[in-house]
Parts: structure tokens; sequence; C-alpha cells
């Protein structure tokens, strides 16, 4: 467990936090509030939503939450009311890998196997600040048994002190490093050529698209030698198909994202190290686990009980919905959710009155703060559901407060890896005050506006049995243990464990292909049913079927790189004012090498202005030589705005004021680093 | 029996998972720790660094300068190797505190009593067989046993890994083992 898990308790027992739903007396975010109950509230809400729904449009109303269970319930009352402007935290995090995966393998979730890797590539993929306990653990076992790993990131973080070697990349370099890669793996003839054949597509196309981008013609942009990034593209495929190049989180380093992290995708699977031990694999659910088994292993839950709502079909705002068009690999769940502030703002393509939100928080996570205040401010309905009055929720009329994770009981979600399973969140202790989870909220608030046929439940107890309906005993043992397995693990181009799964489940060997391998698992979804090398799609709509390289200038000559990555103690930017965990870190120090403060004068603790084109914060330094001379590097997540949040306010500095709010092509991304200025004050 | 714990520095990623666990499991007052993991650096030359993860917290000496000073015995190393603290003894003259060449004793402000860890006796341990910060590890970087027993788990690892223990011409023997860093110059 990390430090935030462990301080669920603090959190929980906070009296900061909400307990009763709140409106609005004063002005937007200045702080006056009255307690109300859930009946005044949820009155107010839907006499809004009618009005603006027969002024405006229902379209006229955004719903964004972060991803997760709560968003299943978000969703449903945003299609039931009319409105197709449904978004997650997104294009703010993860959109640059997911689109890049859902480009080449037509899934956006793949999994990595890092625990039986021999040889990683990572770029800035920080799995132990950013933590994801699974992943930790993965990389700690692979290192464990001697696994090399390579991280290349310009600063250095704890990744790379457990690295066998830390390469200070300069930011915006990765991407030509990886075109050159792949070059490499190509033109050196490394890549896994039987792999290529029979499981993917365009590789020809692929091949003309990186013809020029040498590692020769690439290095001037990345301060590695081309010798280098050939030697590692030669070991990275020596230890192949053992070997990975991460794909990373929160990928949102340059504008050229797509590229970068679709030439990720492109390089492992040229390294044939799909379904192999130590590469990447497809989750495998349980419909198709038994289905290769030949037998009933796992239980087939239901994902959700709600009725499919069609997609109201009026176009959205960020033109994910134009079919084959440039955004359209973006989930319609997730969306580009920084342009809903643009089109509060300008009111282009269409006004947005409403704003309806789960535990988002877009003022600390959205770039461009000033500007996403600004369109809060100038909503007609801003609904917030959330823990804290946070710095978004200071905005809204009415916080309807959510019971922490501690107090909520959830759906059945699956849980697949390489076999299928589940897992269940329970309460462990009664809601405190009058919070509610987000399936009650939304199915009372749907009950209010007459969408009951929407939301066919009475409580979560009878969700979760109409989810496990077939298989009682299943459900009672996944409610004891928290989550369950089923079957034994499955790579299926790993001789080993197809051997072992073939044993087991006699009945599998009839889906054997020639190879004895089980190509069933490798069919993508994917327009050819391959992975496609070549995107056609994206070639017809923005020229970028292949790989392109553009330079992704991310800063003037005379200013700094400024970079950011998330902190093992903090979850983003809804942490801080958690007591034991702002006692453990509750300030930003921007990290500048220890050479350039040495010219600059700057001590340890000094303050300086740090400006970009957009806005300016101010920040204290901690001069390292950790880091590259052109670079500059905060935590993210600090700097908080609302002054309910008492011991987290105002300290630190705030990336997202920095950042101007750029919309990356075909990923849709909101871009984290920036050209900046600093001066000492 | 005799309790002891391996730090493994290698493995440690200065997360904070364990110095939260034992906050929330001794219910440690708020500003005080009975544990904490320190990132110390980085050293080294560009681009060749590495951080050092020391963890900070009693270090169950076999050679007790906070018994050995402790004017009532309420300081005392039970039964199985744990110095720990009887409250009820205590007449509050910080002998131990100072004494302690680990800086592992803080004043508790509730009780006026000096407090540090005991390797959850009264709680985790007791009831799980391991302190709650061993349990909570991420990354297994800390090893939990006892050297009296050969089938321990300590047992093994410290049969297979280098390790050192902190101030070891002070003469105090701790059983806390820190294994450290491959990586760049050992700093303790």
């Amino acid at each position: 467990m990390c430090a935030r898990g462990g301080s669920g308790v603090n959190q929980l027992f906070d009296p900061n936090r909400l307990v009763n739903p709140i409106m609005r007396t004063g002005e937007k975010g200045d702080g006056k509030w009255k307690e109300i109950s859930w009946e005044e509230a949820y009155n107010y809400i839907v006499q809004k939503l009618s009005v603006i729904k027969e002024k405006y449009g229902a379209k006229s109303v955004a719903f964004a939450s972060k991803s997760g269970p709560e968003q299943t319930f978000l969703n449903q009352f945003a299609y039931a009311y009319g409105s197709p402007n449904i978004f997650d935290h997104g294009n703010t995090c993860p959109s640059g890998y997911s689109v890049a995966l859902t480009s080449v393998f037509g899934n956006g979730s793949i999994s990595r196997d890092f625990s039986n890797c021999k040889f990683m590539l990572n770029f800035g993929h920080n799995v132990y600040e950013g933590m994801v306990i699974s992943y930790a653990r993965g990389v700690t076992q692979a290192l464990e048994k001697g696994a090399k790993l390579i991280s290349l990131d310009p600063r250095f973080s704890v990744l790379s002190s457990k690295a066998s070697e830390w390469i200070p990349i300069r930011p915006g370099g990765d991407t030509a490093f990886m075109m050159a890669m792949v070059h490499t793996l190509i033109f050196e003839e490394l890549y896994d050529k039987k792999f290529v054949e029979k499981y993917t597509i365009g590789f020809e196309k692929l091949k003309e698209s990186v013809k020029n981008y040498t590692p020769e013609a690439m290095a001037k942009e990345y301060d590695i030698s081309a010798e280098r990034i050939r030697e590692l593209t030669r070991e990275c495929a020596k230890y192949a198909p053992h070997s990975m190049v991460d794909f990373g989180h929160r990928a949102t380093f340059s504008p050229e994202e797509i590229e970068f992290r679709r030439a990720i995708a492109i390089a492992n699977a040229l390294l044939g190290n799909i379904e192999t031990k130590g590469g990447l694999y497809f989750p495998k659910s349980p419909a198709l686990y038994n289905k290769l088994a030949g037998e009933h292993v796992a239980p087939e839950f239901k994902g959700s009980i709600l009725p499919k709502l069609e997609i109201p079909q009026e176009p959205r705002i960020d033109l994910i919905d134009i079919k084959d068009g440039e955004f359209s690999k973006i989930s319609k769940t997730r969306g580009i959710y920084s342009k809903v502030f643009k089109a509060i703002l300008e009111e282009k393509p269409y006004a947005i009155k409403g704003l309806f939100i789960t535990r988002s928080n877009p003022v600390m996570t959205v770039n461009d703060s000033n500007e996403v205040v600004e369109a809060l401010k100038k909503l007609d309905l801003f609904i917030s559901v959330d823990v804290y009055v946070s710095d978004t929720s200071q905005y809204a009329d009415i916080i309807l407060p959510e019971s922490t994770y501690l107090e909520r009981d959830e759906q059945f979600l699956a849980k697949n890896g390489k076999n299928p399973g589940y897992e269940v969140r329970q309460k462990a202790v009664e809601p405190i005050g009058n919070t509610k989870p987000s399936w009650q909220i939304y199915l009372e608030l749907a009950k209010k506006m007459g969408y009951e046929s929407a939301f066919p439940y009475t409580d979560i107890e009878d969700f979760r049995i109409k989810q496990g309906y077939n298989y009682p005993n299943e459900m009672f043992k996944l409610k004891e243990k928290g989550m369950s397995s089923y079957g034994i693990p499955l790579l299926a181009r790993d001789k080993e464990s197809i051997k072992k799964f073939v044993e087991k489940y006699p009945n599998s060997k009839a889906n054997l292909d020639s190879d004895r391998e089980f190509s069933e698992v490798l069919k993508c979804k994917t327009k050819s049913g391959k992975i496609e090398l070549f995107d056609e799609a994206l070639e017809k709509a923005c020229g970028r079927g292949g790989l392109t390289y553009n330079n992704p200038k991310l800063k003037n000559e005379d200013e700094f790189y400024f970079i950011q990555g998330k902190v093992a103690v903090h979850t983003n930017g809804h942490t801080m004012n958690i007591p034991w965990l702002n006692t453990l870190m509750s300030d930003n120090a921007v990290w500048i090498n220890q050479k350039v403060a040495d010219k600059l004068k700057l001590k340890k603790g000094d303050k300086i202005k740090i400006t970009s084109k957009v806005g300016s914060q101010i920040a204290s330094v901690l001069p390292t030589i950790g880091i590259r001379e052109d670079t500059l590097f905060a935590y993210f997540g600090f700097g908080h705005t609302s002054k309910k949040q008492d011991i987290a306010y105002n300290k630190g500095m705030s990336a997202s004021h920095l950042l101007e709010n750029t919309i990356s092509p075909v990923a849709g991304n909101n871009v984290h680093t920036i050209g900046v200025k600093i001066e000492k004050v | 029996m005799k309790y002891a714990m391996i730090h493994d520095m290698e493995k440690c990623i200065g997360c904070q998972g364990c110095t939260i666990a034992c906050r929330s499991e001794n219910a440690i007052p708020d500003g005080y720790f009975r544990l904490k993991v320190k990132m110390d650096g980085p050293h080294g030359e560009f681009p060749n660094l590495n951080f050092n993860y020391v963890r900070h917290s009693c270090e169950m000496c076999e050679h007790t300068p906070c018994v050995t000073v402790c004017p009532t015995h309420a300081s005392f190393m039970d039964e199985n190797g744990i110095v720990d603290i009887n409250a009820n003894l205590c007449v509050g003259c910080l002998y131990c505190v100072v004494a302690c060449p680990y800086n592992a004793r803080y004043v508790n402000p509730k009780t006026n009593v000096p407090d540090k860890c005991n390797f959850c006796k009264h709680t985790h341990l007791k009831q799980y067989g391991e302190p709650a910060c061993v349990a909570v590890c991420p990354t297994d970087a800390l090893i939990f046993g006892d050297l009296d027993d050969p089938l321990s788990p300590i047992f093994s690892y410290l049969a297979n890994k280098p390790f050192v223990t902190n101030k070891p011409h002070l003469g105090t023997k701790p059983k806390l083992f820190v294994v450290p860093n491959k990586k760049g110059g050992i700093k303790l």
C-alpha cells in the first residue's frame, strides 16, 4: 500500500471535508456557502437543467469526471438528459498513449509484463513516484532478476536512480529518439520478421515513412549520439521478445505525443514482444478466456446493467465524433476535456451553459487555469460532486458531497490480466454526515428528472446482483475476498505458458494455430483486424498514417524547458489538503541544475518568478545535480487556490497556470511542457 | 526469539507508504514520527548519480544505551529482543532521548512519555505477525523475522546480501540491518 492509500482514514475524518450539500450564497469564488438538504439541492439542479435544456438544448450542458466507476453513472445521466458532451480527464493525462495504442492495436489498454522483462527502455514513466503498486512491484521484480533498465528522462527520478543507466535526454528529444529507433530496427533488420508477417499490416508503408529518420539525422534533437541509439536498439532487439519500450503514463510531454507514442507501440510490435514474457499482452476477458479454454472457467459478469442509451445525435464540441476524423481514435467517454472551457468562453462551435462534474478539478489539471476560472465563472449552471471545496468546486453553484472510498460500495469491476478476474470495493465504515456515493446521487437525480428507466436498480447491491445473476456463489466469494481471479496466466505466444494452459484445459488444443500459438488473442479491434503499423484512417484524416517527425519546438533559445511529474505521496492535485500527506510534502520547490543556480546566485529556498507566455508563478528553488542545465522540474498538483483547503492553500506553484491550452494533433492532449524564463525575486 | 528487520535500500523507493502505515497503526500524533524514510542525494558525478533512501527509526540495539541510562527501568528489552518503554515506570527524565545515538525517540506531547518504534508490538505485530511498515511496503524492501530461527526469511536474506549497520563503531549492535545501494558510494 502507498502513503495515499494509508492516509484514507485521515481524509475520512478530515474536518475540512464536506458532509452536507452546500449552495453558493455570494459571488462565484468568494467562498460564501450555506448548507442545504439533498432535496433542496436536487430541486435546484432539476429546475436549472430543465431551463437550460429548453432554452439552449441538452447539448449545452457538459458532463465530466475522472475515469472510474463513478463515470458510468454520470455518463448515463448525461445521455439520458440528451447531451453528447461527456468527458473524462484523459486529455490531461493518458490520452497520448491510449490513442496511439488504439491506432496500432485497436485497444487503448494493453498491459505490460514488467516483472518478466529483461531489457526495458523507459521514457519518464516513473513507476516509483506516479505509483501504481503493481507496476512498482513488477519493475522491482524484474530488476531483482537482473533486468536492464534504461531511463531516458531530463531529470533524475526515483526510477532513474534504480535504472542501470540514466540518460538525461532533452525534453522533446524522445520523439526523435524513437524515430531513430524504429528506423534502426527496420533498416538493420533487427525486427521479428515472422511476427510482422503473421500479425501486422502496413510494414512497407511504415518503412517508407521512416526511411529518412536515421540515427545520424535525428541525433542532434536529443543529445545522445547516433551510435548510442544504435547500441541501445541492438541491445533491446537482442533480448527480444523479452524486452519492451514502456509506453508510459500521463503521456503528455509534447505536441508530437501521437508520433512518439505510436513509435513506441510500433517498436514493441517490431520487437515481436506481444503476448510474450516481458512484453505487452492483451487483457484476457472471461469470454475470451473461456472460448480459448474450450470450457467455462470464469464467470461472465455483466460490465454494466444500465441500458445502453443511444448517443445523443447532436455534434460534440470537441469533434471526436467525426467519423474517421483526426480525433476519431479518442474514446467517446473521454473526449477532449480542455476544449470545454474554450467552448464556454467563445461559444464555439456552440455555447456550453452548464457543467456537471464528479471529482474532477480542472483548475488544477487543465492547462491555462486562468482561462478555466474565467469559463467557470461564466456558466449558468455549475454543479460539482466532490469531497472538498476544491479549486474548481469553489466556483460551483452547488457542491454535492461524495462519500470517500472507505465509505462507499461500488459495482463489480473487471480486473483482467493474463487471466480474467474481478474486483469490488466495499465500504469499511458507514458514510460520515450526509455524504452519498455516485451511484446513489445520479440514481436519485435521474428519478427527479424522469429518467428512471435508464437507471434500473434500487441500490448498489441490486446492481451487483444483476451483474452476476447467474453466478451467486462467485459473487459471494468475490465479496468475501474483494477480488477474484480465474484460471491460470496465459500469454498467447509464450511456449511455456501455452503448454501449461493446454495441459490444464485440453479442449484448448483445438484453438491453437499451426505455429502452436493462440493467434485468436491477437485479433485486434482495428479495421484490418491486425496490428496496424500504418494507419490508413489517420493517413486520410491528417497525413499521419506512418510516422512523421515534426520537430516539437517546446521553447525559445533563451528559455528553460519547464517539465513536471508525479510524486509518490500525493495523487495528482487532490490530496494536498490531507493533513498526513501535507506533512510529508506541502510544497513543490522547482529543481534547477546546480551549475545554473550557482551562475544565477540562487540558493536552496530562494524565490524565483517563473514566467511563460500564459502566466507566471512564484516558486522556491531546489538546486540539484539531478537535472539538465536547460530544464526546470516541479512536482505537479500544488499551488491550490481554494481557501477552504486551508493547509494546502497557496503553497507551492501551480504548473497549470503556466501551461498553454494547446490541443495536440490526433491524441488531443494538453501539452505539459512549456518554455519559461526565470528571475530572482 | 530475537526480532530483527532489514531495510533494503536497493529496493526502497522512498514512497513513504511505511511512514504513513506506522502513523495510522500506532496513532502517532500529527507532526511526530516513529519512522521516517529520507531521500538523500543525488550524489555522484552527472549523469552517474544515485539516491540513498535512509530509514530513520529505532535500531533495536543489542547493547542499548537508552536502557542503560534509564533510572527507573522504564526502558527495557523484552524477551523477543524488542526495545520498549513501560510508560507507567517513566518519570520523564528524557535521559533515553538524549542517550539514543540514532535520535530515534520523540516525546509524545499527549503523554509526555518518550515514544519510538517497537516493531508494532502491541498493534500490527500482535495481530498479523509483522510490523505495519513491513506489511505495506510495495517493493518488499523491508524484511522482518527472527534471528534465532534459521527458517525465518530474514536469515536467508542476510546470508545472501551484503549488509551493514548504522554507526557500528559505537558497539550498539543494531538489529536493523541495511542493505546498501549497489550504485554509487555508501554514506551511512
